[in-house]
């Protein structure tokens, strides 16, 4: 985490088109004493992050690594590292992505890796599915190919497992 | 350092990082690039860019180089760059390089000036939150 402030002071910047694009933020105009800035900073260049994903799809990147608890009431993808457990309505472990821990909801689509446990009532494992840990399901997917280390339980809604209480905020 | 490797290699396949409405985190998260919030987290946030959009609401540490706040927060940010919108309300602390603050920001705290070094040597955060 060190290494990502290291690159501050070394001449130009290197984040591509800092003033290409002001974007649509119109609202951090410092319009008295821009002179006082004592640094031209060119990281300040006010370039918003886009927010590329519809409203409520939540995206876990590649890069990112979360350690701790995801509830959803809507949607997640999953590309990068989960050490924790994910609650939503529908959960999607891309390949490449890895969940340790409980992931559950009404629909859970496996393409990547868990190690723990999948909760849902609909459960998809694709081809490069890895599943190490139990499944409890109410109805499942299987492609050829997926690898599977634990029981599969048809239980869902049937034992003390809850299902998924949408509220959206 | 990664600013060219995401870019070029990952912009156009991989989409940035989300927390989307509904979503609640409890934990850390940890990024090697941009990070856009319109959830709920309570935690800790270590990113390149953070962007906390006017629904997000933010409780904790958040440590990136660069910080838009629009939302809700209340916590402590370590950034060389801060910009406060308009929306904002922040309650904590600041540590910051360079800071804007928007007219109509709501900002409850203190705002400690650091040099470019302390931030490149923030491995560690500095005191716990009382």
């Amino acid at each position: 985490m060190s290494s990502m402030f290291t690159r501050n002071d070394k001449g130009p910047e290197t984040p591509p088109a800092p003033a290409a694009k002001p974007g649509e933020r119109t609202e951090p105009a410092p319009t008295p004493q821009a002179t006082a800035e004592p640094v031209k900073r060119p990281l300040a260049s006010a370039q918003p992050i886009a927010a590329a994903s519809p409203r409520g799809v939540s995206v876990i990147s590649r890069a990112l690594k979360i350690t701790g608890q995801l509830e959803s009431s809507e949607d997640i993808q999953i590309e990068g590292e989960v050490n924790g457990d994910v609650r939503a309505a529908v959960v999607r472990v891309g390949a490449g992505a890895k969940v340790n821990g409980t992931v559950s909801g009404e629909e859970v689509e496996l393409s990547g890796t868990i190690e723990g446990k999948i909760e849902a009532k609909k459960v998809v494992l694709t081809s490069s599915a890895h599943m190490e840990g139990d499944i409890v399901h109410q109805d499942i997917a299987i492609q050829s190919g997926a690898y599977i280390a634990g029981r599969l339980q048809p239980e869902y809604g049937k034992t003390n497992v809850q299902p998924l209480k949408a509220k959206a905020e | 350092m990664f600013a060219q490797t995401r870019k070029t290699a990952d912009e156009h396949e991989q989409p940035p990082s989300h927390v989307g409405r509904g979503l609640k985190v409890t934990g850390v998260l940890d990024i090697d690039g941009d990070l856009y919030v319109a959830g709920t987290v309570s935690g800790r946030i270590n990113a390149h860019r953070v962007v906390l959009s006017p629904e997000s609401n933010v409780e904790g540490d958040v440590v990136a180089n660069e910080v838009h706040l629009e939302g809700r927060f209340n916590g402590r940010i370590f950034a060389l760059a801060v910009t406060v919108e308009s929306s904002a309300n922040v309650t904590g602390k600041i540590f910051h390089n360079t800071v804007s603050v928007a007219r109509g920001a709501r900002v409850d705290g203190r705002m400690p000036w650091r040099p470019p070094s302390y931030f490149e040597t923030l491995t560690q955060l500095p005191e716990t939150r009382p």
